[in-house]
C-alpha cells in the first residue's frame, strides 16, 4: 500500500513577473547543493509536512526522476518522483510538485512532469500514479490534460481533512515486454549498489 | 549524520570501565556496539542513512522531526501533562467559590463538552475533541462535585458505547469515526451512572419547583439549598440544566437499547429518540436565557461553542497530544454550538428512520435503504440469510430449509450477500473500490453455480421429482446472482459520478457502459420474473391475485419498466457525447502520452477482469460510437422517449414517494435534453458559436446538456 499523502499544486494566478518561457532552465536532480532549494519549496508550498528522510528517499534513489525548473537562476518549480515495482506492474509515482505562485500558469508543470514521465516511460513504466487534493482545481487540470483519470476517491486522505483523488495515467501496451521490466530493475540496482531499494525489488529477490 | 556521531560519542564518554561482553545464554553474549557504531557514524557521508531491510517510503514517511511544530504533535501542547495543567489552576474544582459563576461555567462545559461529542462523530480524534476536557481524564476529581461529576460521567460512558457500537458494526473506517481511544479514561459505568444522573436530575427539579413556589410554599421543601445564589436566575439556569441531563439520559438509552439483539429495543429506541429531540429543542431554547446572563458578550460570534458564547473553563486541545499515535498533528475545528444541536437533531432523524424501518426481510427494501443490522450472520439477527435470498430470487418461501444451502457454493454465496450488505453501509469512496473488489467474486459464484447446474442436468437420467426440484433452484439463484452482478455493476459506476471522478470527456464512454450494463440488468430481471410466474403457473397454485399475475404477464413488469427510461437516458446521452465528439464540438485535444484507449481500460478495468458484461471491450465502444453524426441523431430523440417512459412508469408507483421524484428527476433530465438535442441538430455544426457543458443540476448521475452561444 502506498503510504504516502502527497500534494501537487498548479493554480491560476493573476500578477505574474513578466518573463519568456524560454528564459526558464530546467535541470534534473544534480546532488545535495539542490536538496534545500527542494525542501524549501515543498515545505512552503504543500500542506503536508516532511521529514528529510522523505526528501532523500525519493531524490537518491530515483534522482533522474527529479527535476527543477529556475529563472534567472532562482529556483521556482520542482518535481520529485519515484518509481519501482507495484502488485506486479512497474509504475511511476509522482511524488511533489510545485511551481511557486508568480511563476504559474505559464507551462511550468506541465514540462516539469512531462519530463518526469519521460523518464518513467523510458524506463519501463507501465502506468503512473499520483495523489491530489480534490480541491485542487489546477492540478486537476493539469493530469487531466496529460491523459490522467481520477481512479478513486480517498476519503479524507490528508493530515488537513481533505479527499484526495488517486490519478493514473496508463501508457499504451500494444504487448508486454517483461524483458523491459527486468532492464528497469537492473537499472536501479545498479545505479545505487551500496544503498539498494530494498522494497522496490522483492519479486526480484524472490525469483532467485 | 551527526547526530548519530555525537549520541556515539556520548556513549563512550561513560568513565566505568565494562566487560566486552556478558553472556546470556545458548551460547550468545550481550555486546557493546557502541565502538561499531562509532566506526560506522565516521564512516558515513552526508545523505547516508544506515537502515534495515524494511526501510520503505512508508517508514521514512513515518519518521518525524522531533522539536519541529509542523511534524511533532507534542510540541504544541500547552502543559507536559495533566497534572501540571491541573497544578496552574486549568480546571479547577469547584469551578469558582461563587455559586452563580459556578453553575455558568458547568452549563458552558456541558455545551462545549456536546460540540466536541459532534465533531469527534464527524471524524476528529476522541483525545483531540471530547477528551479534550480535563475534568473528563481525572475521573476522581470532580466526585464532590455533584452535577459535574454526573455529567462527566455519564459522557464518559456515552464515549464508550457509541465506540462499541459502531465497532461491532465494523462498517467504520477510521476516516469516518475514530473508535481509538488511546489510553483515555473511557470508563463504561452502565447502571451507575444513569443513578447517578437521576439523583442530581432529581435535586434539580426539586431546586425549580422550589423556585417557581409562592413564598408560602416553600416551608414544605425542607434542608433545599437554590441551585445558586440569584434568584432572579434561579429558574432560567435550572432549566437550562434539567434539559441537558435529561438529553444525557435519553441519548444513553438510545445507545442502550439499539445494542440489544434482534432489533428487540428499536421501538423503544424510538421512544427515547423522540425524547432527545424534545430536550434538544428545550436546550436550543436556553440560549437565549444563557446569553443575556452573559456579561462579557465580546466572545460572541458565528464560532462559538456554548449557548452563553462565553469559553468554558477546563478544555485544552493540545492536553492528549502526547498520547496520540506519532503522527504530525491533524488540525481541528470543533464545531460551533448551533452546527452541534443540528447535528445531534439530523443524527437522531436518521436514527430514528433506521428504527421505524420495517424488517421484513426482503433484500430489494434494504439494498434501497443501505442499511442493515447483521448479527450472528443472520438479517437483523432474525432471518437467515438463505431465506433472504430465495425471497429475492423469486422462489416460494417452502424452500427456505431447502438442504441445497448446505452446498459449498451456496454458503459463500450467502458470505458474499452479507458482505455486499455490509460493503453498502460504508462511505461512498470506500463502497465504489469495494464493490469493484467483489464484482470477481459475484463472478466465481456466477460460474460455480452454473457448473453445479449442468452437473444436475447431465445427471438427468432417472429424474426424481426432488432432482427437478434442485435444478430449478439452481436455475432461478442463478439468474439472480447474474442479476445482482449487474446491479452492483451499474452501481460501481453510478458512485463514480457521486465521487467526481469522471471528466467530461470521458462521460460518453461511461455512458455507454452504463447502457449495457443497465440493459442487461433489465433482461436478468425480466428473465428473472417470467420464471416466476412460470413456476406459479405449471404448478397450477392458482390462488386469489392469479388473474392479476396473468394480466401483467402481458405487459413488463413494473422493476423492469422501471429500468427503461435510465437506459434510454443512458443511450442517448452516449449518443449526443459522441456526436459532440464527433463534430469536434467539445474542446478536446489529444493527451501527449495515451488515448481514449486507455482510460477506458482503466475506468472499466474490474467489469472487464469479472466479464461484466462478456464480451464487450474498447473496439466494440468504438465501434457505436464512431459514426454518430447529429445528422443521424435527428432521426431519433431517446430523449422524448426517456421522459415518455418516466412519466408512464410513475404510475406503477402510486405510493413510493422516493421512486416519484426519481422518476421526476429522470423526467427533468431527459426533457432539458431533449430541447439541447434537438437545438444541437438544428444548428450544431453551422453554427461554431455554440459551446455546450454538462452539470448535474437535476440528477447526480445523469448530466444535462447545457447550450450557450459565446
Amino acid at each position: 500500500m502506498e503510504a504516502a499523502t502527497i500534494g501537487a499544486e498548479e493554480e491560476e494566478e493573476e500578477k505574474k513577473p513578466e518573463f519568456d518561457p524560454s528564459e526558464i532552465e530546467y535541470a534534473s536532480y544534480g546532488g545535495e547543493h539542490h536538496l534545500p532549494l527542494i525542501m524549501s519549496l515543498v515545505d512552503h508550498e504543500l500542506s503536508e509536512p516532511y521529514s528529510i528522510f522523505t526528501y532523500r528517499y525519493f531524490v537518491y534513489l530515483w534522482p533522474q526522476l527529479s527535476f527543477l525548473a529556475f529563472h534567472k537562476g532562482k529556483c521556482v518549480g520542482t518535481v520529485v518522483c519515484k518509481m519501482g515495482e507495484h502488485r506486479s506492474t512497474y509504475r511511476g509515482y509522482i511524488a511533489m510538485l510545485v511551481v511557486i505562485k508568480p511563476y504559474r500558469g505559464k507551462g511550468i508543470a506541465t514540462e516539469l512532469v512531462s519530463r518526469s514521465i519521460r523518464v518513467m516511460k523510458e524506463s519501463g513504466c507501465e502506468e503512473v500514479t499520483l495523489e491530489a487534493e480534490v480541491t485542487n482545481k489546477g492540478a486537476l487540470a493539469l493530469y487531466g490534460r496529460l491523459g490522467f483519470i481520477r481512479a478513486k476517491r480517498l476519503f479524507r486522505y490528508y493530515l488537513n481533512g481533505v479527499d484526495a483523488f488517486r490519478l493514473k495515467l496508463l501508457f499504451p501496451q500494444p504487448e508486454l515486454h517483461p524483458s523491459l521490466v527486468m532492464m528497469a530493475h537492473d537499472d536501479t540496482s545498479q545505479r545505487h549498489p551500496t544503498k539498494r531499494p530494498l522494497e522496490e525489488i522483492p519479486e526480484q529477490e524472490e525469483s532467485f | 549524520m551527526d547526530e548519530r556521531r555525537a549520541a556515539a560519542a556520548a556513549m563512550d564518554r561513560h568513565d566505568h570501565p565494562r566487560p566486552s561482553s556478558i553472556p546470556s545464554g545458548d551460547g550468545s553474549v550481550w555486546a557493546d556496539v557502541s565502538p561499531l557504531l562509532e566506526a560506522a557514524c565516521a564512516d558515513l557521508q552526508e545523505g547516508e542513512l544506515i537502515h534495515g531491510d524494511n526501510f520503505n517510503l512508508f517508514a521514512a514517511m513515518s519518521a518525524l522531526e522531533i522539536m519541529d511544530p509542523k511534524m511533532d504533535s507534542g510540541m504544541v501542547s500547552r502543559y507536559y501533562s495533566v497534572d501540571e495543567a491541573i497544578e496552574n489552576g486549568a480546571a479547577p474544582v469547584p469551578i469558582s467559590f461563587d455559586k452563580t459563576v459556578d453553575v455558568q461555567c458547568t452549563i458552558d462545559i456541558m455545551d462545549h463538552l456536546l460540540a466536541c461529542e459532534a465533531t469527534w462523530h464527524k471524524g476528529h480524534s476522541l483525545a483531540q475533541t471530547v477528551f479534550s476536557c480535563i475534568y473528563l481524564l481525572r475521573p476522581e476529581r470532580t466526585s464532590s462535585h455533584a452535577l459535574l461529576h454526573s455529567y462527566c460521567r455519564i459522557i464518559r460512558a456515552t464515549c464508550k458505547a457509541v465506540v462499541s457500537v459502531v465497532s461491532d458494526a465494523r462498517t467504520h473506517e477510521e476516516e469516518d469515526l475514530f473508535t481509538m481511544a488511546y489510553g483515555l479514561p473511557l470508563i463504561g459505568e452502565d447502571e451507575k451512572c444513569l443513578s447517578m444522573l437521576n439523583a442530581v436530575e432529581e435535586t434539580i427539579a426539586r431546586q425549580l419547583r422550589a423556585c417557581k413556589a409562592p413564598l408560602l410554599g416553600r416551608k414544605v421543601i425542607e434542608d433545599l439549598e437554590p441551585l445558586q445564589n440569584n434568584p432572579a436566575l434561579e429558574e432560567g439556569y435550572c432549566k437550562a440544566i434539567l434539559c441537558r441531563l435529561r438529553f444525557r439520559k435519553h441519548f444513553y438509552h438510545v445507545l442502550m437499547c439499539l445494542k440489544r439483539p434482534q432489533g428487540r429495543g428499536l421501538q423503544l429506541a424510538r421512544k427515547h429518540i423522540s425524547s432527545c429531540l424534545s430536550e434538544l429543542e428545550l436546550i436550543r431554547k436556553s440560549t437565549e436565557v444563557l446569553q443575556s446572563n452573559n456579561n462579557e458578550t465580546h466572545n460572541c460570534g458565528e464560532d462559538k461553542t456554548t449557548a452563553s458564547g462565553c469559553r468554558p473553563v477546563g478544555f485544552d486541545a493540545s492536553i492528549n497530544t502526547r498520547l496520540s499515535a506519532p503522527t504530525p498533528p491533524r488540525s481541528i475545528k470543533i464545531l460551533s454550538w448551533s452546527e452541534a444541536i443540528d447535528y445531534f437533531v439530523k443524527l437522531l432523524h436518521d436514527l430514528d428512520t433506521i428504527c421505524s424501518f420495517s424488517l421484513d426481510a426482503s433484500l430489494e427494501g434494504i439494498l434501497q435503504f443501505m442499511t442493515l443490522l447483521i448479527q450472528d450472520g443472520k438479517l437483523y439477527g432474525r432471518d437467515p440469510i438463505f431465506a433472504v435470498i430465495i425471497k429475492a430470487a423469486g422462489l416460494p418461501e417452502i424452500l427456505r430449509n431447502h438442504d441445497i444451502q448446505n452446498g459449498e457454493c451456496l454458503v459463500q454465496l450467502v458470505q458474499l450477500v452479507i458482505n455486499l450488505l455490509k460493503i453498502l453501509s460504508t462511505n461512498a469512496a470506500w463502497q465504489r473500490r469495494k464493490l469493484g473488489k467483489i464484482l470477481q467474486d459475484w463472478r466465481v459464484i456466477h460460474i460455480q453455480l452454473e457448473l453445479a447446474l449442468r452437473q444436475e442436468i447431465g445427471e438427468e437420467s432417472g429424474l426424481s421429482a426432488d432432482q427437478n426440484g434442485r435444478r430449478d433452484i439452481l436455475r432461478q439463484i442463478l439468474v439472480w446472482v447474474e442479476e445482482q452482478t449487474f446491479w452492483i455493476a451499474s452501481r460501481f459506476l453510478m458512485l463514480g459520478f457521486e465521487l467526481e471522478l469522471y471528466s467530461p470527456s470521458e462521460y460518453c464512454m461511461v455512458y455507454w457502459y452504463i447502457y449495457v450494463v443497465l440493459v442487461k440488468l433489465a433482461e436478468r430481471m425480466h428473465h428473472k420474473l417470467s420464471f416466476t410466474n412460470a413456476t406459479a403457473k405449471s404448478k397450477g397454485k392458482k390462488k386469489k391475485g392469479s388473474t392479476k399475475d396473468m394480466s401483467r404477464d402481458i405487459q413488463m413488469p413494473a422493476s423492469v419498466l422501471f429500468l427503461q427510461p435510465y437506459i434510454c437516458l443512458a443511450e442517448g446521452l452516449t449518443m449526443m457525447l459522441a456526436a459532440l465528439r464527433n463534430e469536434r464540438m467539445l474542446s478536446q485535444s489529444p493527451s501527449p502520452f495515451n488515448s481514449d484507449h486507455e482510460r477506458f481500460i482503466q475506468h472499466f478495468e474490474l467489469l472487464q477482469k469479472a466479464g461484466v458484461p462478456d464480451h464487450i471491450s474498447y473496439q466494440s465502444f468504438e465501434e457505436s460510437t464512431k459514426n454518430v453524426r447529429f445528422s443521424t441523431l435527428v432521426m431519433y430523440n431517446y430523449f422524448k422517449d426517456a421522459q415518455r417512459m418516466a412519466k408512464e412508469v410513475k404510475n406503477s408507483f402510486p405510493n413510493d414517494p422516493e421512486r416519484q421524484s426519481e422518476l421526476r428527476r429522470i423526467e427533468q433530465v431527459a426533457e432539458h435534453n431533449s430541447v439541447a438535442l434537438t437545438v444541437l441538430c438544428r444548428l450544431g455544426s453551422l453554427d461554431s458559436s455554440l459551446k455546450v457543458s454538462f452539470d448535474f443540476s437535476h440528477h447526480p448521475y445523469f448530466a444535462t446538456a447545457v447550450v450557450k452561444r459565446s
